[in-house]
Formats: C-alpha cells, structure tokens, sequence
C-alpha cells in the first residue's frame, strides 16, 4: 500500500512539473561561492508493450512493461584552482525504483522474489546508487582521476567495439534509446593522462581497476525485455518464476569475482590528431590505439562442475545436471523450484583486445566518416556438440567444455548532414531544414572451427553483419527532434525506433517513441528474440 | 618651354596626388568636419530622448527598415508593451596603438590576388584597406579586426518563440585566439610558425553552460589561413564523446537559436565564400557604446528595450554566397568605418523577403597594448518570418590575456567536462 501512495505521489508530482515548470524555473545551481556545481534531473519512463502475444499474457495482468522513476544528482565541487594545479570533486548519484511490479501481479510472481527487489531498484549491488565519483586532478600535462568512473573509448553509436572498460546495464533498455551513458556500469578506478608536447598531440591514458569487476546486467528473466520464465509448468502453476535463465543469472551474479588485487584490469590508449595526406588532400584524423586486459563480463562453464554433457544427467552438483534437474522440476510441477546450488560452476576469464578507432572530415563527401576496429585474442567460449550429433537450437545445446577464439569487430559509420530546402522553407515548422544521417556497417569475424561454439548470437557462423541508420531532424527551432534509427541484420533481424523529443522550456523533457523488433531466427541474438517485445515508450523529465 | 613647364607641373601635381593617396589615413571616425557638426547639432535636440513605439517615426530616416518594423509593432518580437531605446551622443571609437601601428605598416602594400585573397594573408595586420573601394576590400577590413588578439568572454543567450512567450536558455563561456594577424599582443603580427604548422588563422573554445542537458558541452573550431573548411570538434556532454563534425553543418542553427554558425560576430568564415558589393553610405542609430547590464525584456520578447543608440555613418554592402544553395539569398552588412565591425546585418530569404535581422551591440574595453578594443556586449536576432528571437548579451572576462596553444586541442576538450 505504501509503495502504491508512493508512486502515486511521484505521478502526482511528475504530472504538477509538466504543467508547471516549462515558464517558471530557474537554471541549474551554484552554491559554496559558486564552488559547487548543483545538476540533476527526474524521469520518469514508461513502456507498454504492443506486440503481446496469446503466450504471454499469462505473465502479466497489464501491457505495461517498465514504469521507472529515476532521479539523478551530479555534484561538481572546485577544491583547488590555479594556475598550475586543479583538483575538481564529482559525483553522479543516482536513484530508481521499477514500479511495474507493484502493482501488475502476475508481472511480479514471473519474477523470482531476490531478483525482483534487486530489478527494482539500485540494489544489485551497495554501490549502485553511484554512479560517478572520483577525485579530477590536474598538473601540468598530467591528469589523474580517482574513483567510480565511466570510460567513453567508442567514437561510433549503436554498437562496442573498442569501447569495453565498463559493462552494460541491459535490464531496462537497449542501445538506440538510451544513450551508453544511461546503461554503462561505473567501475572504481584510477585513471591517468599525460599530454605530450609530441607531433600529433599525442595524449596517453592509462586505466588501472584494481579488481572491481560487474558483470554485464542482461534483461531479467520474466521482466518485460527478458524471456518469460521456462520451461513452462503445469497450467495452474503458471507463472512461475525461476526459469533457466534466471538461474543461469543467479549463478553469473554469485560466480563474480571478489574484489581484490588479482583479479585487476589494466588498459592503455594513445590518442593523437595527425595530417595524413591521401589523393592530393590532406585529412585531419583523431585517432587512437588502445590495448584492454580484463575478465569478460559473460562467464564460460567450470570445466570442474560441468558434468556429464547429456539430458540424462540429473545431477544438480553439476551445471548440466542442475540446468536438466531445473527443467525438469518445472515441467512436471515439482513443489520447490531447485534453486542453484552454492557450487561455482561459471568462470569469468581474461581476454585482451587491441583497438584502433579514427574519424576524420572528409571535404568530398562533406561528411565524417569514422571507423573502430577491435581484435579480441583468447576469448573464452562455452563448447558444445555439432549440430549432427544435438540438433537443438543453441541455446538449448548442453555445454560439452570451453574453449577460446580470437574474434575481429570492426565498425564504420559516415555521417551527413543533409539540407532539405522544402523543410527549411515550411517556415511554420521551425526547422532548419538539416536532416542528420548517419549510416553504419559493423561487422564481426571469428577465427577458429566456429561449429562447435555454443552462442545465442549467429551460432555457427563465421561472420556477422550489422547495418544501422539513424536520421534526426528539429523543429520548431530546436523544440522538437523526431528521430529514426534502425539495426538491420542480413539474417533477417533487427529493430526500428521512431521517437520525437520535446523540450519546450528551459528544463522540461519529453519523449515519445515506438520501438519495433523484427526476427526470422528468434535465438539469433538479444535484440533477434525480442520480436514480441515491441513497446511504445514515454519519457516526461525535470532538468536543471 | 610653356609646354616644358607645363609637362612639369602636370608631373608634380600626378606625383603629389599619388603622394597623398598612398599615405595611410587611421583612424577613420565615421564624420568629419562638416558632418560632425551637423550630427552635433542634430544630437542637441535628440540626445537624452526616450523612443518608443509611439514616437519611432521622429527618427525613422535613422532606424534601418528592419528595425523599424520591430518597433512599430512590437507584438511581432513579443513585446506585451512598446519597445523603447534611448539616443545618445556619438562618440568615436580609440582604436588599439598596435591597430594603429599595424594599419600604416602593411596596409601601403596590401593587395587583393586573382582569386580576392588577400596577399601576404597571415603575414599583415591591422586593416589592409582604411579607405576600401570595393565591397571585398570592406569584408577584408572585417575580417582583419582581431577583438583584442584573445578574449575571453561569458556568452548567454535565451531562444524565444515570440508567439508563445516560451524561452529557452542557452549559455556558453568561450576563449577566442587570432594566429595571424596581430596587432595588440606579442607575438606580433603571428604566432610563429613553428608553433602553427597547420596554419590555424583563428580559433575558438567554447564550453557550454546551459541548457542543463547541454551543460559542459565543449566546442573547438579551427579556421584556416587559406580557404580550406573548418575543422569543428564537439565533446558531447551526454554521450561522452568527442565528434569531428561537418562543416556542412555551419548553415545549421546553433541549439534553436536565429543564427546560423557562419553568423557568429556576423561572418565567422573565410571571407572569400561571398561575393561583395558596396552599396554606399546609411547614417543609422545603432548601439555601439551599450552597457550589457542596463538592457531590458520582459519574459517572451526577443528584442532588448533599452539599447542606447548613437548615430553611424556606415558602409553597406551587399554579400551573396558563392554557393548557390545556400540559406540566405543575400546578406546586407553594415559595417562600423571605424574598426569595420558588422553593427547589425540583415538576411533575406531564398524567395527575396526579409527574414532575419541581427543587431550587434558593441562596448569598447581596455586592449592589452593600450586603447581599446570594440566587443560585442549585447544582441538580439529576430526571425521576422517566424516571429521567433534570440536576445543574448556578454560579460566580457579578459581581453588581450595569454591562453596556452594547449587549449586549441582535442585533449582540452575533455578536459574538466563532467
């Protein structure tokens, strides 16, 4: 009951702002004889689901599938200035609470209860509500930051590359909505820079992260982007939570490794801007090279606990035997679900990747054009039977060992802007009539017998391809931004999203937008399965 | 030998003449003799006098069309009662010694190629053509005034769709560096070579204050000695990243605002991507000695009550762009016969109507090397078309001040950005 006032009061509050704030607020704050910086903002973002199927429902009482009220602080703080030394404090902290579940009944019994409380708000782990918090100091060519932090590698959108120091939060969103920063996971660090009076303007970065480690946060079984809890019970003991999935991310998350020394992350990265002459023109190009050593943030099986790799193994000391002792136990009704046993059967392992990104102005095309190239090497991969020996789709295959490959990404986007003389001239529009494009290609090459890898994404094949779009616009000068972006996979997958964002004062945001997935192939990959998770989405939030 | 005598006196009288015009006349103030006392005796019945909406007409011949139109209907800029602006006297400008000293220095050599580069470009200072003939000559004078060689200013500005009174903020502290061309602070007349291998003309860092979801949004623009595109980076606050951007985004308005990048200070590109044509003389009241802190609007008008006004005899000239796609069909520059700043420009549609107007205001602040250099302090732009305005005003910081080469690059940007 008391949650149920609570929400109420934050719509209530939510819905005063938008039809108070847009002419009577003020700008962000400064305090402390303008010492200390004051910035934050309150969303609140709805989803309803459109493309529910008959299956479905019997996980859910509503169409919605997100209803999160989220409010941030951003604290910058000027301890020293001079000439030569600056120290700045900052902080993003951060707050949530996923409402869904509060009152949609059957949403919440699709969730197991643990995992619910930590899906609904920033429990997953004690420091989750910061985001950001490090110690900026600056001396001379030297930069040294101190604490939780995020690091931005990547210069193209929609898909990593090069971009890996921090993982991802997929639980509430997916890349094309929210930007990187929304979903990125801050990791205690030190960070350092040194400027070079080198050709090139060279600048060196170094990252140590001394053992923190988060592992990446995939869409929770039974939530609305995750899959509905399975396999599937008897009818009158639907829903149930606690299917596979959402063991497998109740051992990932207990399989992490503890903080200490041993299990750090170091990364390196050079980054210059140089003159390469090509074809009579010269190109100014920002370029790095970076070089990562970490633990990727999806485990592969213990080869120790992995048990005999057959459907008839029903020995829960092991992962295959307690996956099967699992599926089993909710097929026929058993009265209590088996949760995982306390046995470390997943393994985050190290990896290396070498990194190359560069983007330059290209004065022919009159756009710019930027690429990212990452080469993996050691990549651990869960192994299984080929396809003529266990036939079941990948996801369903039993892990037979591990493995590792070397795997190359590489992405390309150019971006143009287009003048569009009859928008500009609508004049009762507001535009400027530029048209922003970006198209992108991003492939990926595996090195290696690839057949008997066991993935979700594209199994057995060697390389992938993806292909993205985005084309943005304003109106009335600047009010209003309609924005088209897509993910077209030649497997016949991917996704569309229209969405508009008004901002029609000086701290008043919203958007609207639409979100449809399409799949031939629904265990392709993340974004391939989620055919029937097309929603409709709503952002309303304060800024100052 | 009558002839003889002749022929001679013909001689000294070529050679006299040439004598006088290839001396250097600087300052130019913008009336002299005759005018001045004319203009002095007109400012004893204006000077001090308040004009609203309802008086306009007393000074129309002095009010350029645009802003008269303003004026007269005020409702247009979302003004809930009549515009008003006060006359003051004129006062001539006290240019820079350094602009002085570097005017008669490279101006006697200065000359305009096949192409209407000017040659020896990044070698001079000062204004190449003090008594200009032709509309590029002006536009090269534009483009020489250096504002101090550095500056550093806080730069705010509200975006107001006149209609509905809404606003918006926007707000940005920018330092600004001129390479080449220098007049008021060593090293003079550029900043040598070897630390200017990419031949950088001038250059701007610009960090971003407001909208709150703008904030520490950094800008870096390098413009080129020869004509080759800007380079345009942009650290995005939001997403953490810094972008190159096309300079085909130039013609692109800056966050919702009434300008266009190439409309910063006026013309913030080469000076060769327009054809130019002088139109002649406007004596016109224009705010050129404007304190920032005395204008006034109320909350959804995009023009500034208040301005103090002082007469003008400018130059005009009449600019089309070389790209025949470009937004505007043709500017108007109005151009200050002093330092050669633009005081207000209007813009006309691709269909020939009026649709912008940009007022200028401008200060004169204490120059590093002695005299004063001219800032802008306070504008307003008004889409005519749209009814929409961009009012904004500066708090000038530092003028003249060493900034290190370091800030003019990538790295910077990120720099203290959260």
């Amino acid at each position: 009951m008391d949650r149920k006032i609570f929400f109420a009061t934050c719509i209530g509050l939510i819905g005063l702002a938008v039809l108070l704030m847009p002419r009577f607020c003020f700008g962000s704050l400064m305090l402390l004889d303008d010492k200390l910086r004051v910035k934050g903002t309150l969303y609140e973002s709805s989803t309803y689901l459109t493309a529910v199927k008959k299956e479905d429902r019997q996980y859910r009482n509503t169409r919605f599938g997100l209803m999160k009220t989220k409010g941030t602080l951003e604290l910058l703080y000027t301890a020293i200035q001079s000439q030569q030394t600056n120290l700045n404090l900052f902080g993003f902290f951060q707050w949530w609470h996923e409402a869904v579940p509060d009152f949609d009944g059957e949403y919440r019994r699709s969730i197991s209860s643990r995992a619910r409380h930590r899906y609904q708000g920033p429990y997953e782990r004690a420091d989750d509500w910061i985001n950001e918090l490090y110690a900026d100091f600056y001396h001379g060519p030297w930069n040294i930051r101190l604490g939780k932090q995020l690091v931005f590698w990547s210069e193209v959108e929609m898909v990593r590359t090069v971009d890996r120091v921090n993982p991802l939060d997929l639980r509430y969103t997916t890349p094309g909505i929210d930007p990187w920063d929304e979903m990125k996971l801050g990791l205690w660090m030190l960070r350092g820079f040194y400027t070079s009076n080198l050709p090139g303007n060279l600048v060196f970065e170094a990252i140590w992260i001394p053992g923190d480690f988060q592992r990446v946060r995939t869409p929770l079984d039974g939530t609305s982007l995750g899959s509905n809890p399975g396999p599937q019970g008897p009818v009158n003991l639907r829903p149930r939570a606690y299917g596979q999935n959402a063991a497998i991310d109740d051992m990932f998350r207990r399989d992490q490794p503890a903080w200490n020394l041993g299990n750090s992350t170091y990364a390196l990265r050079i980054r210059g801007t140089s003159d390469i002459p090509l074809l009579r023109t010269s190109y100014l190009v920002d370029w790095t090279i970076s070089w990562y050593h970490g633990m990727n943030t999806t485990p592969v099986a213990r080869r120790e606990t992995l048990g005999y790799p057959s459907t008839l193994n029903l020995n829960p000391e092991t992962l295959n035997g307690y996956l099967n002792y699992l599926a089993v136990s909710r097929v026929f009704g058993a009265q209590n679900i088996p949760h995982a046993p306390h046995k470390r059967f997943w393994r985050y392992k190290y990896f290396d990747a070498i990194g190359l990104s560069g983007q330059t102005f290209i004065p022919q095309l009159k756009g710019v054009l930027r690429g990212e190239f990452a080469y993996e090497i050691g990549l651990d991969e869960n192994k299984c039977f080929p396809n003529h020996i266990d036939p079941s789709p990948s996801y369903a295959k039993v892990i037979t060992g591990t493995t590792d490959r070397n795997q190359a990404n590489v992405g390309i986007t150019f971006d143009r802007p287009v003048r569009w003389r009859w928008l500009e001239e609508q004049y009762w529009l507001g535009s400027s009539g530029v048209i922003e494009t970006t198209l992108g290609w991003y492939g990926q090459w595996r090195q290696g017998n690839v057949n008997r890898i066991r993935r979700t994404f594209a199994y057995n094949d060697r390389t992938q391809s993806n292909f993205t779009g985005t084309i943005r616009f304003n109106l009335r000068h600047n009010e209003i931004f309609p924005v088209f972006r897509f993910l077209y996979n030649p497997r016949n997958w991917g996704y569309l999203v229209f969405a508009t964002k008004y901002q029609p004062g000086k701290h008043m945001r919203y958007e609207l937008g639409w979100l449809y997935f399409f799949a031939k192939n629904p265990w392709d990959s993340s974004e391939a399965y989620a055919e029937n998770k097309d929603f409709i989405y709503l952002r309303v939030g304060y800024e100052f | 030998m009558k002839r003889i005598v002749s022929l001679l006196v013909a001689a000294v009288i070529v050679i006299a003449g040439y004598s006088y015009a290839a001396e250097i006349v600087f300052p130019t103030p913008c009336y002299q003799a005759d005018e001045l006392t004319k203009l002095r005796a007109w400012e004893q019945n204006w000077v001090g006098k308040k004009i609203t909406s309802e008086n306009v007409d007393s000074v129309k011949e002095f009010l350029h069309e645009a802003v008269y139109r303003a004026m007269k209907n005020p409702e247009t800029v979302g003004s809930p009662g009549p515009l008003w602006f006060e006359i003051v006297a004129y006062r001539p400008y006290e240019p820079s010694p350094g602009l002085i000293a570097a005017t008669k220095k490279y101006a006697p050599e200065a000359k305009l190629d096949a192409s209407e580069n000017l040659v020896g470009y990044g070698e001079v200072a000062g204004f190449p053509f003090p008594q200009p003939k032709t509309g590029i000559e002006m536009a090269w004078n534009f483009d020489s005034y250096t504002r101090g060689d550095s500056n550093y200013l806080f730069h705010g500005g509200t975006v107001v769709d006149c209609r509905t009174r809404l606003e918006r903020e926007a707000g940005h502290l920018r330092w600004e560096l001129s390479w080449i061309g220098r007049y008021d602070v060593e090293p003079i007349p550029k900043i040598p070579d070897s630390d200017n291998p990419r031949g950088i003309a001038r250059s701007f860092f610009q960090r971003h204050t407001a909208p709150p979801d703008f904030m520490d949004t950094t800008m870096l623009e390098l413009r080129y000695k020869d004509a080759r595109e800007e380079d345009l980076w942009v650290y995005t606050a939001m997403f953490r990243r810094i972008r190159r951007y096309a300079t085909s985004q130039r013609t692109d308005t800056i966050d919702g605002t009434d300008m266009i990048y190439d409309d910063q200070e006026g013309w913030y590109t080469h000076p060769t991507r327009n054809t130019y044509k002088a139109i002649g003389r406007a004596d016109l009241l224009v705010a050129r000695h404007q304190k920032p802190k005395i204008v006034q609007r109320a909350t959804g008008q995009g023009f500034w009550n208040g301005l103090q006004r002082e007469r003008v005899n400018h130059w005009v000239v009449e600019v089309v762009n070389k790209d025949p796609n470009y937004i505007y069909s043709k500017q108007i520059w109005y151009l200050d016969p002093e330092v050669w700043q633009m005081n207000f420009k209007v813009v006309y549609n691709r269909q020939g109507e009026l649709w912008k107007l940009f007022e200028m205001c401008k200060d004169e602040y204490p120059s590093a090397g002695g005299g004063k250099t001219v800032m802008p302090t306070t504008e307003h732009t008004i889409d005519f078309i749209r009814h929409h305005g961009s009012p904004g005003d500066r708090e000038i910081k530092e003028i003249g001040q060493p900034i290190s080469l370091k800030q003019f690059t990538t790295r910077a940007l990120q720099e203290k950005s959260y």
